[in-house]
């Protein structure tokens, strides 16, 4: 007797567990966009006898059955747990580094010489066409080496920077590789986030101000501004683990010098900051709007110069402390723009200095010049 | 469709079931029938009408052999049968590769026909097979119902990935079944421990081999070799055998026994003790339909090496068309051969650790050239094992560390320690052990399920492995 109560038990709790998560799930409304994935979700595909015999159809039906089934966060935050207590050290492709660092995982492999070649020569056209200035920026992994877990593998962006520099000329060149390595024990990037601070983006301009022979605005490092204390940026989004969250500070001198910010050719504004995002998931983007194709800022300043800068959202903190030596900085993200960028050039900058601000990885994946 | 899905667990399994349990006595056959027949036409669509085709035929044949049964008739509708199904399982599996070997051997230019391999054919020709020759053998009774026939052949818990089920030994249970509450109870956990080994074990660490087997062979030290190697080792037995258990506890849930398929094969201390250990339902079939009608070993030693060749052979090449499988069937009946000479009488006096570290070594590099193709990624494998490529490197250090806890987990979980302790437990007579017991019974598979639905839904690597066999 007791034997059957005992299967009973657990024939039930077995079944119910099923039946309930079943019902759950039928019942629950389809998702277009999975926020902690970032991606959209798969969604009912439509029948047809020629799809059902392809064998198509089953495949995406079930792709979608799994997308959407309910409370997937939760379930993949149960599955990231489990290779916590496994003690892996890297989790989607982010490294779960020492002292709360997640640092973004980018594999020697993924960028081979082929890809580099391709970029670099691009480059090479952009710096001769139009006298063009070059400064890549290192990612977290590279320079805060002592963060990654023991002998995690890692593009060497350094090599790649050589070549760079080899190949736009030392006169085009702004080295912000060692302007960050130097500093690496400090706050230069977010623990959560895969840019750099606003401290990180400070010691880029010095490199910056170094190479032009600018002379440097004296911003106060220990005077910065505090934004937000809770933020968790998109490399947190990937594990969606607890976390300690980062602040997010900018320096207080960019906020109180006048400026007028148009974005898109359309809205205007009057700081280079927007505190809505903060109170959203995605903070970074306080820093001048989060993207947009073409920024333009007007600063009045009576320089008599214009910067051209093209760039990716790593220039989105840097920008503002440039402004002190322009009257004009155009601002251009290549992933968010259709056109030509030689037509552009021509429009707006035959006579401005121009920049390309890219961190290495989102340079190899995304940089183009026609 | 595969048992670790979201659809499989949460749609059809809760729906079949509901309609299996509801359905009064002689309806049930027709539900199993129909869901089997929904359960591969969602994968198989096409290769559905294939399957019913062998059913139909094997049924005719059996019936036949049963009316001419003494005459040589009945030795033809055998033979008849018994091609048909090799000849189905010829042209849809070792088609291209015979092409492929002509066109190599006579520098022809045949086309190759590129038919997508019908998954499971290898399971339920073999099943079939045995039917049909136990019936003419009289070790089994002619099956007169259709549909009960039908039931046997389809049945969705083995068609994909095994166990390969003989005719007899579901013969009575096809028509005359019944189940209690315990049964169930043992089913369902049963299916929970298969699901976890898969989806927890398998697919996890098979994730290691298939970023090893992908990098630049020539590079690697002999440490990520090794690693490699023995991630795939431990992939494909948490896999297959996981596969097993969720097939005998389905099995179960409605009241049939199959056989095990699996029985702790990584502590065998000799090759011959492996194969009474590792896809028992594959070699219990060669054995009886192959080995035994070839003489065995009752025709001297000369012929039973002869015959060991012959069933390896057909083994290795049951297992996907290609040369490498083939080799790896040779690989295992060349040490057979020497167990049976001479090796076996000196492995029986050595202690069991060293038997078990010769066994697992041959196993070892016997996964290589089941898993690699070509026979350059296979040498250079083999290589890279001996240490062309450096023997320790950063790259294999970091991927070690990476996967210790697993490969510990993995290798426990490949001896009989959880099972021996749970027995332990079960049968200690103390209050304490089988209250243990009692909670353990119900809690664990709960748990295993939980985690086990976590790794399908975020489903980064979820392979079936079985797409060649």
């Amino acid at each position: 007797m007791g034997e059957k109560i005992n299967a009973f038990i657990t024939v039930m709790l077995l079944s119910v567990f099923i039946l309930i998560f079943t019902a759950a799930d039928v019942t629950e409304e389809d998702k277009v966009f999975s926020e902690t994935e970032n991606r959209l979700l798969a969604s009912r595909p439509e029948f047809s006898v020629e799809s059902l015999v392809r064998g198509s159809f089953t495949q995406d039906y079930e792709t979608y059955v799994t997308d959407q089934f309910v409370s997937r966060d939760k379930w993949i935050s149960i599955k990231t747990r489990m290779d916590v207590l496994l003690q892996k050290q890297e989790i989607g492709g982010v490294y779960l580094g020492r002292d709360g660092y997640l640092l973004e995982q980018h594999l020697p492999e993924s960028y081979p010489q082929a890809t580099i070649e391709k970029r670099l020569e691009l480059l090479e056209r952009l710096v001769e066409d139009w006298n063009a200035d070059v400064m890549l920026v290192p990612t977290a992994d590279n320079i805060l080496t002592d963060k990654l877990p023991g002998n995690a593998p890692y593009f060497q962006q350094r090599v790649f920077l050589e070549e760079a520099e080899k190949r736009v000329g030392r006169e085009h060149y702004v080295d912000a590789f060692s302007a960050l390595k130097e500093h690496s024990r400090e706050e230069i990037y977010y623990r959560t986030d895969h840019h750099w601070t606003s401290l990180g983006a400070y010691y880029g301009y010095l490199a910056w101000a170094d190479f032009t022979g600018e002379r440097s605005y004296p911003y106060d490092t220990d005077a910065m501004v505090l934004a937000s204390t809770d933020f968790l940026g998109t490399l947190h989004s990937k594990i969606n683990l607890e976390w300690e969250s980062d602040s997010i500070y900018y320096f207080g001198e960019t906020a109180e010098m006048p400026v007028t910010v148009t974005y898109d050719l359309q809205k205007t504004a009057h700081s280079l900051y927007e505190e809505s995002y903060l109170n959203t998931k995605n903070k970074y983007g306080f820093f001048l709007d989060d993207n947009h194709a073409l920024v333009e800022i007007n600063t009045g300043n009576q320089t008599g110069k214009t910067l051209f800068i093209i760039k990716d959202s790593y220039a989105n903190c840097f920008v503002p402390l440039l402004l002190p030596h322009y009257d004009t900085v155009y601002m251009l993200d290549l992933r968010y723009y259709n056109g030509r960028l030689y037509q552009l050039l021509e429009q707006y900058a035959t006579e401005a200095d121009i920049l390309v601000l890219y961190n290495c990885i989102h340079f190899l994946e995304d940089f183009v010049y026609a | 469709m595969v048992f670790s899905s979201v659809l499989f667990l949460f749609r059809f399994l809760p729906v079949f079931f509901i309609c299996y349990y509801v359905a009064p006595g002689r309806m049930k056959n027709f539900i199993l029938l129909l869901g089997s027949l929904f359960f591969y036409a969602w994968g198989e669509p096409v290769y559905v009408l294939l399957m019913l085709f062998s059913t139909l035929s094997d049924y005719v044949h059996g019936r036949l052999i049963e009316k001419y049964r003494g005459g040589g008739r009945a030795k033809l509708f055998l033979v008849s049968s018994v091609l048909i199904n090799l000849l189905v399982l010829c042209f849809f599996k070792y088609a291209d590769f015979l092409i492929q070997t002509v066109n190599v051997l006579f520098g022809t230019s045949i086309p190759p026909l590129n038919l997508p391999l019908p998954i499971g054919i290898s399971f339920y020709t073999f099943q079939t097979m045995s039917y049909t020759i136990d019936v003419y053998r009289g070790e089994a009774e002619v099956q007169r119902n259709l549909l009960d026939f039908g039931v046997f052949v389809t049945m969705f818990p083995q068609l994909i990935a095994g166990p390969i089920v003989k005719y007899r030994d579901v013969e009575e249970r096809l028509h005359n079944r019944s189940v209690d509450i315990c049964t169930v109870s043992c089913g369902m956990k049963r299916f929970c421990v298969g699901l976890a080994k898969k989806v927890l074990i398998a697919n996890n660490i098979g994730e290691l081999w298939s970023e090893i087997s992908g990098m630049n062979l020539g590079e690697i030290s002999a440490l990520t070799a090794w690693l490699g190697i023995l991630a795939f080792a431990f992939q494909i037995y948490f896999d297959f055998s996981g596969y097993s258990d969720m097939a005998i506890g389905l099995g179960k849930m409605m009241g049939f026994y199959f056989p095990e398929n699996f029985n702790y094969p990584y502590i065998s201390a000799s090759v011959t003790e492996f194969w009474r250990r590792w896809h028992i339902s594959l070699g219990s079939w060669f054995r009886e339909y192959v080995y035994i009608p070839l003489g065995g070993n009752r025709k001297g030693l000369p012929r039973q090496l002869v015959n060991i060749f012959i069933v390896w052979m057909l083994t290795g090449i049951w297992h996907g068309a290609g040369w490498n499988f083939l080799l790896w069937g040779l690989w295992f009946a060349f040490f057979l051969s020497l167990e049976k000479l001479f090796l076996g009488k000196i492995l029986s006096g050595l202690p069991r650790a060293a038997g078990i570290l010769y066994n697992s070594l041959l196993v070892l590099v016997g996964w290589v050239l089941f898993a690699l193709e070509t026979p350059e990624q296979i040498w250079g494998y083999l290589k890279a094992m001996a240490g062309a490529g450096g023997v320790l490197d950063s790259q294999g250090l970091y991927l070690g560390r990476q996967y210790i806890v697993l490969f510990a987990l993995a290798a426990v979980a490949a001896t009989p320690l959880f099972t021996r302790l749970v027995k332990q437990l079960e049968h200690s007579g103390t209050g304490l052990g089988i209250g243990v017991y009692r909670l353990g019974e119900k809690v664990i598979p709960v748990i295993l399920l939980i985690l086990a639905v976590a790794g399908i839904v975020d489903a980064s690597y979820n392979p079936f492995l079985y797409f060649r066999f």
